[in-house]
Order: C-alpha cells, then structure tokens, then sequence
C-alpha cells in the first residue's frame, strides 16, 4: 500500500536536516490545494502526524542552511492565509486587496525557492545523485504548487470565475511539464483543481486546521482535541473533490480491524507491512529472491495517471460514510483504519501511567505516555506545561496568573498538621456548642482552656505515649514545683493569672487558676 | 493619696507621652506595674508584642489589640493548630492594625495555618519566614495571599522553588524587598520572573543561590533597586556584574563576598560610574585590592561602609581610603593581609578622616598592635564595634587607650591571649553601655577581670568566656550580677560546679542561649538548677557534660521554651533516658544534635516524631 513507502521517507526526513525538509514542510502547509498533488498530500500526512508530535515535544522541526529563507516565507504564507480566513467567496474588492497581497507573497516564495535552487546547486557536487535528485523533485514540485496557488488566486481577481479558469489553464500546463511532478497538464475547468472558489476554501479550512496544530503544540492539554483534529486531518475535510472525480471504496469493518493487512499466499502468515511480507517470501524459495520480487510493487505505476482512491468508512451514519449527505471521504486507509478505531470502537488502550486516560488507537496511546506522568506544569488558569521554562514565560505573559501547586503532593508534616487543625476545629465547636462543659464565653480564661485542651487534643492524638509520660512527669514527681512561667521582659502580667499553669496543669484538678500563685515564689 | 491625686491630673493624653519617652523594656515594665491605668495606656500604645510562650498568647493578642508587630520567633510553639486557635479566639482587632509578623523559626507552621495567619491580617506588609526549613512552594503560595506585602524574608526556606517565588512575584507585586538566601532551589527562571512582576523592588538578597549571570540581567532591569546581595553565587562572573553596570541606576548598595569568578576590574567598573553608592562588600573575593579599585574608591564621596576582608592591602590603599571616603561608619578589614599600625593610623588619622568610625574589624590583623589603637582611640570617639579577634598585638595597654570610646557596645577579643583581668578592668570602667563582650580563649583572664566587668558592663547580654580556664565558681557569681544576660558561652570551664551554674541560672532571669559543653563538673545539680530556674532558655548545649537520665528529662520537658538542644556524648544518660527527654520535650524542641552512633538506637519512632513535628536532628 501507498503509504508505507512514504512513511519510510518521512520518517527519514527529520533526522537529516536539509532542503528536502524544509520544502516538505513547506507543501505540507499547502498540500490540500491541488488533488493532483494528492501523492504528496498522503506523504505529507504521515509527515504531518510526525511534524505533530515532534512540535508536542518542543523540538522544532530541523532546517538546514536555508532557514533565513524559509521562516519568513512561512509567515508571509500563513499571514496571506489568515487574512483570508471566514471571507465571503463572493467577489468583494476587499478580498481581491487581500489576493494582490498574497499574490506578492507568493511571488516572494517563489523568488526564495530560486534562489535556494541556484545555491543548491553549487553545492551538490559531492552529494550523492540519488539525494540530488529527491531534492530537485521536492524543489520543483513545492515550486510547482506555489504557482498553482498564483495562478489560482490570481484567477479569482478576476470577476468571472469561469473566465478565470479558463485562462489558468495553459499556464498550469505549462508547468505541468515540469520532470518529476505528477501533475496533471490536460485538466479542464471542470476537473476544478484549480477553481478559485474551491481554492480559497480549501486554504481556509487548511489554515484553521494549522491554527489548531500550533495551538495544540502550544498547550498539550487535551489529548483528546488532538485526535479529532487529527482525525479531520485524516479526512482532508477541504479537500472538496467533485463527486465522480475519484473512485470511493469502502473497507468492511472486519478488513479494517484485521491485524494483518498483507498475507503470505503460501502459508497464510499475516504481515502489517508490505516490506515485511516479501522479507518473510525469501523463506519460500530462490524465486522470491530476485531483486524484482523484491522491489516496492508499486513503483512503475508513478508515471501512469491514476483514478484517484478516497475512502468511506463502513459506518453507517457517518459523516464519513459515503450514504451521509455531507459525505467526507477519508484520503488512505490509514485514515480508514484509525477513524474507525478512534470513532467507532472501544478505547481499550488504557495509559499505564495515570490509568484515566483511554485510547484506541495503539500510537496515540504511545503518544499520551510520552507526556503523561512527566513533571506537569500547570498554572493557576489550568494550562500544563511539559517545561517550566514555558509556564514561567506564560505567567509573565499573563496579569493574575500564578503557578499552581498540585494538591496530591501532600508533605508528612502538613498531613499532620491538618490531622490537628480537624481535631481543634472539632473542640472548638464543641466548645461553642457547649456539649463539652469546658469553657463559656469569651473570656480570657476559657481561651485559655480552648488552646489547653487543643493541646492536650494534640498530644492524645499525635502521641499517646508522650502526653501519658509528660503527664506522669509533672504531677507525680514535680507537682509542686513552681511552674510559674515568670513573666518575661516582653510580656505583662495580667490581673488575674488565668494561663498559669502549663499545658498538662489543666488536668491536675489541685491546680486550678487560684491555686497556682500560691505556688509562686 | 497625694500620690494619686497628682496622678489625676495626668490625662491619657499626657501618659501617652510620657510612656512614648520610655526606651528599654525594664523601664516599660516598671511602668506597667504602676497602676492599671498606666497599664491600660500601655496596652493601647503598645506597637510591638514579642510572645514567648504559647500559654500568653491568647490573653496578650487581647489585651494589646493596637499591635503592628507580631512576633512569634522565640515561640516554638507555634503550629497551624495554635494559629486556628489564635484566629477562632475572643475579638480578632489585633489583626486589623497588624503590619509586621515574624516567624523566624516557625518550623512547626504548615501551609494551612500560614494561610489562614496571613488572610486574617488585612495589613501585612512585612513577613519574616526565614529559617523555617520546612517551608516550601505551598507555604510560598500561603504567603502570596498578603498582597500589600513590601518586605519579605525567606532565608533558608529550604523548599521553597521557582514555583514558590513565582507565586510570591505575582501574588506580592508591590515588593520593596526580599531576602531569598539559601533557598538553594531557586533558579534563573524564578529570578526572572521576579525581576518581571516585581519591578518596586529596592533590596534583594539572592545570596547563596545558584544563579548564573543570566539572573543579573534580569535583575539588572530593575529600575528601582537600590541594594543587590550576592554572597557565594559561585556561578556569576564578571559578565553579570557588566549587565548590573548598565542597569539599577539607583543602586547604592553591592555585596560580591564570596563570588569567586567576580574580577576586580569588573567591580571596578561597576563602582566607578556611581558616586552614590553607599556599601561595598567584597569579602573573600579578590586576592589583593587592585589600584584601579583603590583609585575608584577616590571617588566615593558617599561611601559609609566598606568590607573588603581576605584580601592583600597596602597601606597606601587604605591611606587612600582615608583620606577619600570621608562618610564611613564601617571599615571592615578582616583577615586582610598587609595590615600595619601605620596603615591604620593613615585610614584613621588622615587629616579629619572617618571621623563618624562606628565599626571597626580587624579580625586576625597580627601587625596591629596597641600604637594603633593610641589614635584610634583618640580620633573615632563614635567606634561602636571592635572587632579584634585573633588579633595578638593587643594587650591590656591597647584597651587602655580605647577608654575613650565609650560608646563601645560590642567588642570582640577572642584568642587576644595578651588580655588580663587588667584589661578587662579597663572594660568594665570605661564602657558602660557594652552589650556584647567575647572573650573566648583570654586563657589569662580569671575571676577578678570578671568582677571588674560584671560591676561596669551592666547591660552585657553576650559574654563569651570559653575555655577561660582560670574561671572559678565566684567567677561565675560575678556574671550572675549581669541582670540582662542573655547569651552565655562558656566551653571548656572545668572548674566550675554546679554551685556556679545555679547561681547563673537563678540570677540571670533573661538567659537564653547557654553553652556548657565540656563543663565537666556541672554535673546534675547544675542542670536541676537551669531546669527550675532558667525558664527563658531557648537553646542549650550540653554536650560532654555528665548529665544523669532524670535530670536531662526535668530539664527537657520543664523548659517550656527551648528550642535547640545539644546533646552529643552526655556522659551519665542513657538512650531512654535522652528518648524520654526528647519526648518530654517534642513539639517545642526544633533542631537537637546527637552523637550519630545514637542514629540506630534511638527508636525510629521518636525520631519520625521529631520530624513530623519540624524537629531537625543533627548528627554528629
């Protein structure tokens, strides 16, 4: 299947900082415009979901030499695109302001990418071709797409859309002929690939969607949100192929959920991976180790057009059933398998670290783990923060926001403390209430008692073993020392002495308040 | 009856004033005892209120209700259970008017009744955690609740991180000053973030902590700061202190002691564009003071206080000092090498030079002898501190000639092993008003000097005589003549008993801090005698000495505010004798030294409850 080539690419890519990346990214933003392009776009979605964790995880995606370059065309493109976002299709002079703009953005792209060919190419001498040559095809193809969008949008400028179609198409052949790039040159207007109208929503929805990603790399605090973004990524819900333009097929539930989607035609082992199967075929004989047999299947059929594959899923009901009205068809079967799992079946995957958080798709489960039970940030607004360098710029940021401190944590002592504060909360209730015959009023003296009796509480409920003996300590041996706290320099002497005696004297019944100054000396 | 007529004629008005011309406590206390009257007007203009012990509390936040200050720190006590107890208690009026709150020490305090402390007083502006080394990011955040906060010290919160002061930057945004002193988690981040939110502030204190450059340029954008203490952060260099340069145009005051990758030069150049600056502490940080610093220093006109211990002077250097820096109160000079008696008679003697002198250290100067003193004691009439530690030049002649200084109120002579009881003769006539006296290791000394001391020195409230050996028991009667004593060193005096002790413990009624290790022959008697009659005493150390089972339990759970015991290798007592003692005495106790092979014989339950309660053991 398609997309296991790609995965293989894709995931080379971050490893190796250089142009290839760069320019990956860079049509990934881009990749819904043109379905011709769709090869891409199925490359660039499983590039996207590793662009996705690699943001979560705060590495930025590498760049090589050229990122001088490639950081203000990403601005520029994201802000043409932003400016256009929740616009009218209709014709509207603001709008056409707002095309010219983009236009020039555009044009600057294009002038950039230039320049980085004519650079590259002093450079490649040592590389090898193979390298070159991927590269060149990223180049042009990601050179390719930009003009597309010009020339699209520079289409709708005009007032008629039908005209501007028209008069697109030659120049979008013209660059069709460029080597390497499955671009389809004979499109008319009514294949509509590059019909303004469909162009401007497919870049709107294509930008909420990277809004959403930024946020979501930003603050990774629902996992939740992530998948079913990820799940709209999965259905390209922009992409807006005309009904008839692509072939639908839908997988039954079982052949989705089927472990094994590649099976040896000899003794029946099921495989995951393509590549993996025809490694296992060796072990069947000589035949199946030509290179030839050994070769990706599907390499030839680059160069034929293909009808282009969109998915349903089996669901009834589903929007992304093809019997739905608003009907979204998932691009590949990866889409197909995890929209199924995640939308329609059990969450069985159950994080290992903090046992609430549920997943059904295996690697999202893989994903949440790689967060969950690191130290959370977390600030008072309910933000987390996998770093605290990044709650600290957020509370900086913000008026009124605090770190918070988590509440789990509890320290022996504090636990302790509190065992006391629901002990003397109790007594003085008691107090208040007058079960307990202790104290009434508010007079010194029955304060007095109050905070005894919270120390007496105290030691009967901290230690047993300690109030008994200091008890036994003061009334059998010493009871008639003068424990008259002096009254020190900083303290007076209050008329009555109604604190005399010391935390355990409120149980010795001869030593009540009046007894005690008999005791002074 | 004449009496109080006369005294009818005094309105409240008057005794306010009156009572507002009272200085010291004795004299308050007098007053309090005079009638109820006067004890009411004392009650009402009383501003400040220092508990000692939990059992007063309740009844004294009563009765002085118009308080600005609250201070808990030599209350050991004090626990979330005692605060809620404080605040559900008869009227809370105390807390209306409460600006000032100390809780030095308050390691039995958790989160819970700091919190409640903190939000019960509307007015606080002035919190004091330090040494509190439980306290981490929770007790931080209870803290924040006091928004009008302006002044805070938290050294040696030992718990308390980023999180923690972050809390404190956003909650107390008005700042003035914060000491955050050894509270080593705190980083680069926290700092910032402070240096962010809190932009009022005027004093840091970031001493100790492990911040890198990169936290004086935060620190260095705050407009307003006028004092930066950095001791040990052994991670700033000189790249920091070029950040403070272009930043705190109001800076007045710099501490570096002990950054050791702080260059001179880069102080030069920091010092030398501001001729505001009042203090300049560089302690063990340079190996020798550098001309260009010297020459900087010229320009200091302001300049009041100088330390610049450890390092290579010339006299020269401080000639130059001298003659210059014409405002300084302090000269600190320890341990200076190329210290002369001509050096001293330059800084001193340069034509009118620091002629407002206030404190003078000289510890370990071995070159200065008692010719230095002929001027000093001639020119700085105003010195306040000597400190002369080490310093074996000095003999009973150098005292002689400091007669003249007789505002002395701390005077440091230990190991000055050339001192007599002639010496100290001279001390107790001519400096009446000393406070603080050590005289550790004055072997020469006997019971005589201190006769001559205890008759003059009446206010004393440190004495150091450890390892005085000659001291005898009358010696010891002579301190107890000493009414305000409150420290009292004594290591090593093997000749004093029980007898001696006693007399200390019945007679010095203010005693606090007692240090008797080694006093072989105190024996039980003498520890009966501190146990019934030393009540105030809040820290002891009773390492060495023979103590039986039976009295070290008296004396742990009969002193009510001891906070600090030492009893490592007491002699006599026996493992459940010193766990009954602890036991006896855990809630108060908050820091105990034991010998470590006691570590796996004392129960791991006392120890646990040690802890729980903020109890730290140190094992020795």
């Amino acid at each position: 299947m398609p997309p296991q080539n790609h995965q293989v690419q894709a995931k080379a890519s971050p490893n190796s900082p250089s142009l290839p990346d760069f320019i990956m990214q860079h049509s990934n933003q881009q990749r819904c415009e043109d379905p011709s392009m769709s090869d891409y776009g199925i490359r660039m979605e499983t590039l996207f979901k590793e662009c996705n964790q690699a943001c979560g995880t705060k590495s930025l995606l590498p760049c090589g030499s050229n990122d001088g370059i490639k950081i203000p065309n990403q601005e520029n493109c994201q802000m043409g695109d932003t400016s256009q976002t929740g616009k009218l299709q209709d014709w509207d002079p603001s709008i056409m302001l707002e095309n010219l703009s983009f236009l020039e953005d555009k044009i600057h792209q294009i002038r950039g990418l230039l320049h980085l060919i004519a650079n590259k190419k002093g450079q490649q001498l040592g590389q090898p071709d193979e390298i070159i040559t991927q590269e060149k095809q990223l180049i042009t193809a990601n050179l390719t797409s930009i003009i597309v969008q010009l020339i699209s949008t520079a289409g709708s400028l005009l007032p008629s859309v039908k005209l501007a179609a028209s008069n697109t198409s030659p120049s979008v052949g013209q660059h069709g002929q460029i080597p390497g790039i499955t671009f389809p040159s004979g499109l008319g207007p009514s294949s509509s690939s590059i019909q303004p109208q469909h162009d401007i929503r497919d870049k709107i929805s294509d930008q909420s969607n990277q809004i959403d990603l930024t946020n979501m790399c930003e603050m990774e605090q629902n996992h939740m949100e992530e998948h079913e973004l990820k799940d709209e990524e999965d259905g390209d819900e922009g992409e807006n192929l005309p009904p008839g333009s692509f072939e639908i097929l839908q997988l039954e539930k079982e052949e989705i959920l089927a472990p094994h989607t590649h099976f040896c035609t000899i003794c029946g082992k099921g495989f995951k991976r393509d590549a993996n199967l025809r490694m296992h075929m060796r072990g069947h004989g000589d035949e199946y180790k030509t290179p030839e047999a050994l070769a990706k299947p599907n390499k030839e059929s680059e160069s034929e057009p293909k009808l282009i594959k969109r998915y349903s899923c089996p669901y009834p009901g589903c929007k992304r059933n093809k019997d739905h009205k608003k009907f979204q068809p998932l691009k590949t079967i990866l889409c197909v398998k995890n929209h199924y799992k995640r939308t329609h079946c059990d969450k069985s995957y159950i994080c290992s670290r903090c046992h609430t958080k549920k997943f059904s798709v295996m690697a999202d489960l893989k994903t949440h783990e790689k967060h969950c039970g690191k130290d959370k940030w977390l600030c008072s607004c309910g933000t987390t923060f996998s770093r605290k360098d990044k709650l600290f710029g957020h509370i900086a940021l913000f008026q009124g926001h605090t770190p918070a401190i988590p509440l789990d944590e509890s320290k022996a002592p504090v636990g302790q403390a509190d065992m006391e504060i629901t002990e003397n909360n109790n007594n003085n209730n008691n107090n208040k209430g007058g079960s307990i015959n202790l104290s009434f009023g508010s007079n010194a003296s029955s304060c007095e008692n109050g905070i005894q009796n919270m120390m007496n509480v105290k030691g009967i409920t901290d230690d047993p073993i300690s109030y008994l003996s200091s008890l036994n300590f003061e009334t059998c041996n010493f009871g008639e020392f003068n424990d008259f706290p002096r009254p020190p320099f900083e303290d007076t002497t209050k008329g009555s002495f109604p604190f005399l005696m010391s935390e355990s004297f409120n149980y010795s019944p001869k030593c009540g308040g009046e007894s005690c100054p008999n005791n002074l000396l | 009856m004449f009496s109080e007529s006369v005294l009818r004629l005094l309105t409240e008005d008057l005794l306010v004033r009156v009572l507002e011309k009272l200085g010291s406590d004795a004299d308050r206390k007098s007053w309090r005892l005079v009638c109820k009257e006067f004890l009411r007007i004392e009650s009402l203009t009383r501003r400040k209120v220092r508990i000692l012990r939990i059992e007063f509390l309740l009844g004294l936040l009563q009765t002085y209700c118009n308080i600005e200050t609250l201070d808990l720190s030599v209350c050991p006590r004090i626990d979330d259970g005692a605060v809620s107890v404080m605040l559900s208690h008869g009227s809370l009026n105390w807390t209306k008017g409460l600006r000032r709150l100390v809780l030095c020490r308050a390691t039995g305090l958790g989160y819970r009744g700091l919190g409640q402390l903190i939000r019960a007083c509307p007015l606080l502006e002035a919190v004091d955690v330090s040494h509190c080394w439980v306290f981490g990011d929770r007790e931080a955040a209870a803290l924040s609740y006091a928004t009008r906060l302006k002044e805070l010290k938290m050294d040696k919160c030992l718990g308390v991180t980023d999180v923690g002061l972050a809390s404190i930057a956003v909650g107390c945004s008005n700042l003035k000053s914060l000491s955050l002193k050894w509270c080593f988690e705190i980083s680069n981040l926290g700092i910032d973030l402070l240096c962010k939110k809190c932009l009022d502030l005027e004093i840091l204190d970031i001493s100790y902590l492990k911040l890198t450059s990169e936290s004086l340029k935060s620190i260095a954008s705050l407009s307003k700061l006028e004092m930066l203490v950095m001791v040990g952060c052994s991670f700033v260099d000189d790249v920091g202190l070029r950040f403070l340069e272009k930043g705190c145009p109001h800076l007045k005051a710099i501490d570096v002691s002990r950054c050791d990758f702080v260059s001179s030069s880069a102080l030069t150049s920091l010092v030398s564009g501001r001729s505001s600056l009042l203090q300049i502490d560089a302690r063990y940080c340079f190996l020798e003071l550098s001309f260009p610093l010297v020459e900087c220093l010229k320009n200091l006109q302001n300049l009041t206080v100088i330390r610049i211990d450890a390092v290579q002077v010339s006299d020269l250097a401080l000639q130059i000092i001298g003659t210059s820096c014409k405002s300084l109160l302090e000269i600190g000079l320890s341990k200076c090498i190329g210290v002369t008696n001509m050096g001293i008679m330059q800084l001193v003697s340069g034509c009118e030079s620091c002629p407002h002198l206030i404190c003078l250290m000289l510890e370990s100067c071995d070159m200065v002898t008692e010719k230095s003193f002929y001027d000093l004691g001639s020119r700085c009439l105003l010195l306040e501190e000597l400190d002369l530690t080490e310093c074996s030049g000095i003999n009973d002649r150098a005292l002689k000639y400091l007669s003249r200084c007789s505002g002395l109120l701390t005077l440091k002579l230990g190991l000055c092993t050339n001192i007599s009881d002639v010496g100290l003769a001279y001390i107790g006539c001519n400096f009446p008003k000393l406070a603080e006296i050590d005289l550790y290791r004055c072997v020469c000394i006997g019971d005589d000097g201190l006769a001559a001391l205890a008759s003059g020195c009446k206010e004393l409230i440190k004495l150091n005589v450890s390892y005085c050996n000659r001291i005898t028991d009358r010696g010891m009667e002579y301190i107890s003549y000493l009414g305000e004593l409150s420290e009292l060193e004594m290591r090593g005096l093997v000749n004093i008993t029980g007898m001696g002790i006693s007399k200390v413990a019945v007679n010095c009624r203010r005693l606090a801090d007692l240090d008797l290790k080694h006093c072989e022959k105190i024996g039980d008697p003498g520890c009966w005698a501190i146990a019934f009659y030393a009540h105030n005493l809040r820290q002891i150390n009773l390492s060495y000495c023979a103590v039986s089972d039976v009295v070290l339990y008296l004396l742990m759970g009969k002193l009510k505010r001891l906070q600090e015991v030492k009893l490592v290798n007491v002699s006599e007592a026996t493992v459940r004798g010193l766990e009954l003692g602890l036991r006896a005495s855990c809630g108060r106790i908050k820091k105990v030294k034991l010998q470590t092979s006691l570590s796996l014989l004392l129960s791991s339950e006392i120890l646990d409850m040690l802890h729980l309660r903020g109890c730290k053991i140190r094992w020795d």
